[in-house]
């Protein structure tokens, strides 16, 4: 019988002893990352969880978060989707079933992103990405309370805002540096349901600007060898070859755009001009590069060096695009300040308090969502001109998207 | 730019693709043609030979020694896990094959756990660019195919008119019958794979002097090699070179003047017409040897 007691009783203590941890885990809030962190679309993706993690440490190095009354850390638990659509659906669903995440950021992969929403939404999750695509599906009947996506937020600007931005910023850049005014554009895109949907912005804002677009060439997401497209497009004989969008491909063609001479000038998408100074590149032409939305290594936004030196400090790599870690770490923050606005974790109070609140990022001094849970800020583009010199600048977002 | 020089730049561009991607199938023609092992991690062993020519490279070493390291740190590679993996899968290629797939993970993480997922790129090896009439034609290109030209033409000659090239076609024939007559079959079979490792090697390495690389590089370079080993005949190093240029030149034109999207469908498309019409390719191939029973 002693034995029987003595066995009871250690097993309560080890119990104790395990539901310990538990117990203090009741103060953290869980908060999910889904991004490819291996795969194609590396590049942007392992800037997400950098990004929100460098939030997570400044939140909870600072004290926390206090909701009605109790203070909260917050934790982040990130996964990796591969760059591949179940994985992120699998990841998603054991993030929200399992883990019992509050919030989920992410993916960086579009049409990623519609499929992740379809598990995050009914189960209430407040859900982050920096997706221009979700304005397919971010209308005022579905944001409504009750509708589909009551809980999803677009953390970067309209597409035909940043496509607007980015336009007008690249030829009024290249302009001065070329010595006359571009006329004619040529875009280079990778073919898939990102480079289809952002392509068609940009090649919408150029028209806008009045510039000739002959022809949009899309080459298979994975080429390395670009010499035939750029073949095709110094044929058209253009002013400026526009890369669209993933960042390792068009570093992986700038340098054969070069020694083809392919146009007089280029523009790179979603390169900071810090990989650029980095990797000491140069042109013997002036080459454009626009930051996903503030640029790292050269910026006319005065809060990025401090940012960027924080978020490389925290163990982030130098990545092409390390600017978009920027689309995810003012939203925790934001998110945060939204949850003590509610005084509560409840997902609808949340979303009122997110509605409302006007949060002083790094992207922006006043970031907010209008009615259809989309952010409007400038976008930053910057230009090196032939002997090495970079400037940039921040463009405003057209008021409204081109007519035709 | 004359549309003439426009055609030649195309011209250009395509053979520049083909050597690439024939040094890829070279190594998976030897491999799958002759020794039966589906090696689809092949892909990142040339991934792994272009990392190897990064570091080399960034640790200040020249260009040249670092192609060497590449070739000799890969085909030892290749040597460990055709030992450590491989050989127990002769009987049963479909395991091999499996192996195969997760070497692919493993490799890759590999790569990103000590070095990060990022892309490597060294400093172009030369930089030369040559302008003939409209047509600009880069050193480093004319260095590849040059290179690719003098690795086909030893390959070649080993497999076709060396004894041991004989007696390595006797035991694709019939294992058995060759090891009776004294064949030492699976050193063999180790050999080839080595060598066909060390191709890899050779082509990462001239990759990542065209093109940045990163982890995952090498999953459309194997397809594409594996197409081109089958376009061409598996075994036979002079199919894999005709079809690397059928192929190359496909690409470079599709990209040209049709839809550049479709450009890796086309390359495919081919490869299914040829197999339903000619099962052993164009240039005719082995069927993989014959398992020894």
């Amino acid at each position: 019988m002693k034995t029987v007691l003595k066995m009871g009783a250690s097993a309560a203590l080890c119990l104790g002893v395990l539901a310990h941890p538990a117990f203090a885990e009741d103060n953290i809030v869980k908060i999910g990352v889904v991004a490819a962190e291996s795969g194609s679309f590396v590049s942007a993706g392992h800037t997400l969880p950098a990004g929100v993690g460098l939030a997570v440490k400044q939140i909870n190095d600072a004290g926390g978060i206090n909701v009605g009354g109790k203070n909260y850390k917050l934790e982040m638990v990130k996964r990796d989707d591969r760059t591949d659509i179940a994985t992120a659906i699998a990841a998603t669903q054991e993030l929200v079933r399992d883990v019992k995440v509050q919030a989920i950021f992410g993916s960086e992969t579009h049409d990623f992103t519609l499929a992740m929403a379809k598990i995050t939404q009914p189960a209430k999750i407040i859900h982050f990405a920096g997706n221009s695509t979700l304005a397919k599906i971010l209308t005022p009947d579905s944001v409504k309370p009750g509708g589909e996506d009551h809980y999803l937020f677009q953390s970067e600007p309209q597409e035909f805002q940043r496509s607007g931005s980015t336009a007008r910023g690249v030829l009024t850049l290249l302009e001065p540096l070329l010595g006359y005014k571009p006329k004619k554009s040529v875009m280079i895109v990778g073919n898939d349901a990102t480079g289809q949907f952002l392509s068609s912005y940009y090649f919408k804002a150029l028209k806008a600007e009045g510039q000739d677009v002959p022809d949009i060439i899309f080459y298979p997401p994975d080429t390395t060898d670009f010499s035939p497209f750029l073949t095709r497009a110094k044929s058209l004989n253009p002013d400026i070859i526009h890369f669209w969008y993933n960042g390792d491909s068009t570093l992986t063609a700038l340098p054969q755009a070069l020694e083809l001479g392919a146009a007089k000038s280029y523009f790179l998408f979603g390169v900071d001009p810090g990989i650029w100074k980095e990797k000491q590149l140069s042109a013997d032409v002036p080459v454009a590069m626009s930051c996903v939305p503030v640029c790292w290594g050269e910026s006319s936004n005065p809060k990025a060096r401090a940012y960027f030196d924080a978020y490389f400090a925290a163990g982030a790599p130098h990545g092409v695009t390390s600017s978009v870690s920027l689309l995810y770490h003012d939203y925790v923050h934001f998110l945060a300040e939204a949850w003590e606005k509610a005084g509560s974790f409840d997902p609808d109070k949340t979303v009122e308090a997110l509605l409302t609140l006007h949060h002083q990022g790094v992207v922006s001094d006043d970031l907010t969502f209008n009615p259809t849970h989309q952010v409007t800020h400038a976008t930053e583009v910057c230009a090196a001109a032939p002997g090495g010199a970079i400037s940039c600048s921040m463009q405003q977002p057209p008021a409204e998207a081109p007519k035709s | 730019m004359r549309a003439v020089d426009i055609f030649i730049q195309q011209i250009l561009n395509g053979l520049s693709i083909a050597s690439v991607i024939t040094l890829i199938a070279i190594g998976v023609t030897l491999i799958f043609g002759l020794t039966g092992i589906i090696n689809f991690a092949h892909g990142e062993f040339l991934m792994i030979g272009g990392i190897v020519t990064w570091l080399a490279v960034s640790a200040g070493l020249g260009f040249p020694l670092a192609v060497v390291l590449a070739i000799l740190a890969v085909g030892l590679m290749g040597y460990i896990l055709e030992r450590g993996l491989f050989r127990f899968t002769l009987e049963r290629p479909t395991n091999g094959f499996i192996v195969s797939l997760g070497l692919i993970v493993v490799l890759q993480h590999v790569v990103v756990l000590f070095w990060n997922p990022n892309q490597k790129s060294i400093p172009r090896p030369l930089t030369t660019v040559w302008e003939v009439g409209g047509v600009r034609i880069a050193s480093v290109r004319v260095m590849v195919i040059a290179i690719t030209i003098a690795v086909v033409a030893l390959s070649f000659r080993m497999i076709t008119a060396s004894r041991y090239g004989r007696a390595l076609r006797a035991s694709v024939e019939d294992r058995d019958t060759a090891a009776l007559m004294g064949i030492p079959v699976r050193r063999y079979i180790t050999g080839v794979f080595v060598l066909g490792s060390a191709l890899a090697g050779l082509g990462g390495a001239l990759l990542i002097a065209l093109f940045p690389i990163t982890p995952f590089t090498g999953g459309t370079m194997v397809m594409k090699g594996f197409a081109v080993a089958l376009i061409g005949g598996l075994g036979n190093i002079y199919g894999a070179v005709a079809a690397g240029l059928i192929l190359g030149i496909v690409e470079g034109f599709s990209a040209g003047y049709g839809f550049s999207q479709w450009t890796d469908a086309y390359s495919f498309a081919l490869m299914i017409l040829v197999l339903i019409v000619r099962p052993h390719g164009l240039f005719g191939g082995t069927s993989g040897p014959r398992m020894a029973s």
